[in-house]
């Protein structure tokens, strides 16, 4: 491991000695055995598994900004951290915001609100760690509950503005619709009980003033009957039109309730975008993200100035379209009975006391009984042979059983069948790509390691002609990834059964021939075989 | 194809890195919410379809996960819910097992990944935000990596560097690690929701699969991780895991709440290219056989354990 030139605090991201120098800064609890690493450059090609981008100043800005705002200043470390780093910052963008901002401790001293200020000095850097340190146990402590402490935090923070801005439109509305009534309906029904008065006392004057016959009473009495059904008909046409008018009174209210919250995204936004607090008490960003992870997909935050630090837009994505938000699945009945009688402090009939604790804590751990197996995809790599454990003859034989074993027989009792889950259906034969059977070839072999190439076993001192007629057909055309040697795996496992046969008998037959030469004209003709196809 | 009744609801399936036939099942009791958990080791009669019990561990908490040993054929460990992670030997009785029990981790430990490359060491990752590294013969851990601000549902090992490691966790970013350096090296935020699951390819050590409560699965490429290399969807609930095929460059598994397992080719248009729907209740754990191509097995909240071939019925009989 090379190391460096001690590393100065503000180099450009991407190198581990910077991240060495800013773990001193971090505020992550991580032990570690011994002394901590010194910087320096593990393997000599920079590795791909770290984040080599420099810094976007333009984010780190964003970052500072979003640091600086008192909310934000309130909130553990830890769910800063966590929701830079869901924007899409990277560990060395965070550190230098950190950095940037002036870090006190929430219980000392009021905090100056300079966000700009490249504050260096290792001083508040030493002092963001030792708050943020003891920040650390709480979050550890908090975390512990089904909601996420930051999501409650920031419910409750949103319900309490929430139910301040409700109760002010509803006390509002109520005053207005109060108004209105006052104003409209109750002068219209006192008209209109007024005009029934009236019309009944016009009726009662003209009986008793005029002796109308039988029929003209009938008809004034109809004509009275009318007259009111007509305004009976009035009033609640009216009414219905005061219904509307309240309706759209409300709707209107909605509007503005709407309205008011886009403000106040808005105004948040702002806080974020221009220089200085906003005035009014706006949500954090925080709250924002919290609406983000309640609506529905694809609603960015205009975080980064719009710019997709993660784009939903996919290279490719399968056909029916069912992202975004999650639903929860329906639990089984008896899942939910459990958790309620969990929850209930009940605690289900069934369970046991079991001891579990190693009755032996010094058992020794076993010898193993059987060297490593070479993974499908480590064919050919260096590192296959560091893997291998070579080991007494034993072993070396067990080595030498896989690799006729290849996945195409099971070696134990049963060696008269193919054991049912070798059974090798029609669609893996055709993809033939990447097949590898391979056998860990590195460690006995002395046979050049080609790329990829399975290695048939030897064959037996007995040859089948048809098999090694087999061996030798010819491979079909046809572009594949991966070396040609891999159609001669798929051409190989075709003729499955008999292989089967071959390896067989060169079980049976003894593995000291095939360690050994074996029957050389054939191993050359694989060899010849290789060659070609190599 | 074989099935396996457990007793309890399972949550996790792997088969042995060293038998062909031989595959271990987590199970825990009540949906693991409280109860008691049970590690069942199965082998597959190679004549008939089917899957006996070779032996069986009794825990008192549920157990969440499993990871053969890579470099001794009968260890097996387990990550339980009671915080704890047992080192099983899978060749000695019961009665004397198990042969550790280390307890470091504050909550659950939800999984247990073991180092395919080095075999030395495994990681566990728990609901305590943390990721543990361990080594069979210490009595504590050699490392723990503390970042998350959420549980870490699950971190694997790369298949080709043998000190970087990937977790996943319910703050919604996946992190990269190198166990030689102090911190993260990589941080994606790779979805919207909580994920639940990573896994590396075993060709291309630079995708990464995440799977998430938002139901879909996305391939990274940590060289360009601001885009995602392909988004699948088609799970109709949270996808619980997933893991790419040891024989194939492009082909992955992955099982969901919506009760079926699914293979995936991220490099086709048109990605789902199977699916099983054999579980009558979430599918939790599902694997894919390093030693048999094609073989795959799942385990869900129906406590019954599968083990099929690609391309076959898994309720064939």
């Amino acid at each position: 491991m090379a190391t460096q030139s001690p590393p100065s605090p503000s180099s450009t991201a991407g190198n581990p000695p910077t991240l060495a120098a800013e773990t001193s800064q971090q505020a992550t609890g991580v032990q570690q055995d011994g002394p901590p690493e010194a910087a320096e450059q593990p393997i000599s090609s920079p590795s791909v598994f770290v984040n080599s981008e420099p810094m976007r100043e333009e984010q780190v800005q964003n970052a500072v900004k979003f640091l600086s705002h008192p909310k934000v200043r309130g909130s553990p470390v830890i769910y800063r951290r966590s929701f830079l780093e869901k924007k899409g910052l990277t560990k060395e963008e965070i550190d230098e915001a950190f950095r940037r901002v002036p870090d006190p401790p929430p219980s000392a001293q009021a905090t100056s609100a300079n966000q700009v200020g490249q504050v260096k000095s290792s001083s508040s850097n030493i002092q963001s760690q030792a708050p943020t340190q003891a920040l650390q146990p709480q979050p550890a402590g908090a975390a512990p509950t089904a909601v996420s402490p930051v999501s409650t935090t920031m419910m409750s923070r949103f319900h309490w503005y929430h139910a301040v801005l409700a109760v002010g439109l509803l006390a509002a509305s109520g005053a207005g619709t109060a108004v209105f009534f006052k104003k409209s309906l109750i002068p219209r029904l006192k008209s209109w009980i007024r005009k029934v008065v009236l019309e009944e006392e016009d009726d009662s004057e003209n009986k008793s003033i005029a002796k109308p016959s039988l029929a003209e009473e009938a008809a004034a009495a109809a004509k009275a009957a009318a007259a009111a059904a007509s305004d009976v008909a009035k009033a609640s046409q009216e009414l219905l039109n005061s219904k509307n008018e309240e309706r759209r009174y409300f709707s209107e209210l909605m509007n503005l309730l709407d309205v008011q919250l886009q403000e106040m995204k808005s105004m948040s936004n702002s806080i974020r975008k221009l220089e200085g607090p906003s005035n009014n008490s706006g949500r954090t960003s925080l709250v924002n993200q919290e609406d983000h992870r309640d609506s529905v997909t694809g609603v960015k935050q205009p975080y980064a100035n719009g710019k997709a630090d993660f784009d939903m837009q996919s290279v490719r994505s399968s056909s029916p379209p069912a992202p975004g938000e999650p639903s929860v699945a329906p639990h089984p009945k008896s899942y939910m009975e459990i958790m309620a009688m969990v929850q209930r402090g009940e605690k289900p009939p069934n369970i046991r006391d079991i001891n579990d604790l190693p009755p032996n804590p010094n058992q020794q751990l076993p010898n193993p009984r059987l060297a490593p197996k070479a993974k499908p995809w480590e064919v050919g790599q260096a590192q296959n042979a560091s893997g291998q454990v070579i080991q007494s003859q034993v072993s070396a034989e067990g080595l030498n059983f896989k690799v006729q074993d290849n996945g195409l027989n099971h070696q134990s009792d049963d060696d008269s069948s193919v054991p049912w889950w070798q059974r090798k259906n029609v669609k893996i034969t055709e993809v033939g790509e990447d097949e590898i059977k391979a056998g860990p070839y590195s460690v006995r072999t002395n046979e050049p390691p080609v790329q990829r190439t399975w290695v048939p076993p030897q064959p037996p001192p007995v040859v089948m002609p048809e098999a090694a007629e087999a061996i030798r057909r010819p491979k079909p055309s046809g572009p594949t990834e991966q070396s040609t040697s891999h159609q001669l795996a798929s051409q190989t496992s075709e003729v499955t059964d008999e292989l089967q046969r071959i390896t067989k008998i060169s079980e049976a037959g003894g593995i000291e021939e095939i360690k050994g030469n074996g029957s050389v004209q054939n191993s050359s003709e694989i060899q010849e075989e290789q060659e070609t196809h190599a | 194809m074989p099935v396996f009744k457990t007793p309890f609801n399972g949550y996790s399936v792997k088969f042995s890195p060293f038998y062909e036939s031989r595959l271990a099942v987590a199970t825990a009791q009540n949906f693991g919410i409280l109860g008691n958990g049970r590690v069942h080791v199965l082998d597959l009669s190679p004549a008939a379809p089917a899957l006996t019990e070779l032996v069986a561990f009794d825990t008192a908490d549920g157990v969440y996960d499993l990871a053969w040993s890579e470099s001794h054929d009968s260890l097996l460990i387990a990550a339980v819910a009671d915080g704890s992670v047992k080192i099983y030997d899978t060749a000695l009785p019961p009665t004397a097992n198990p042969i550790r029990s280390l307890h470091e981790h504050t909550r659950e430990v939800h999984s247990a990944d073991y180092n395919p490359t080095r075999r030395d060491s495994f990681i566990t990752s728990s609901w305590d935000d943390t990721v543990k590294l361990w080594t069979v013969d210490r009595p504590t851990s050699v490392r723990t990596f503390k970042e998350h601000a959420y549980c870490v549902y699950n971190a694997t090992w790369n298949p080709r560097h043998s000190d970087v490691f990937c977790s996943a966790s319910g703050d919604c970013t996946l992190r990269i690690w190198d166990v030689r350096e102090m911190g993260s090296t990589m941080i994606i935020p790779a979805h919207e929701f909580e994920i639940l699951a990573c896994d590396w390819n075993k060709y291309d050590d630079c995708l990464i699969a995440s799977a998430s409560v938002d139901k879909s699965i996305k391939i990274w490429d940590v060289r360009n991780y601001r885009v995602p290399i392909a988004v699948l969807n088609g799970h109709g609930y949270a996808v619980r895991k997933v893991k790419f095929s040891p024989h194939k460059r492009n082909l992955l598994a992955s099982c969901s709440y919506d009760m079926t397992v699914c293979l995936w080719d991220f490099m086709v248009e048109d990605a789902l290219v199977g699916r099983y729907d054999h579980h009558t209740e979430f599918a939790v754990g599902v694997d894919m056989s390093v030693l048999v191509e094609g073989l795959l097995a799942s385990t869900g909240w129906d406590e019954l354990v599968y083990v099929w071939q690609q391309g076959m019925d898994p309720r064939a009989v």
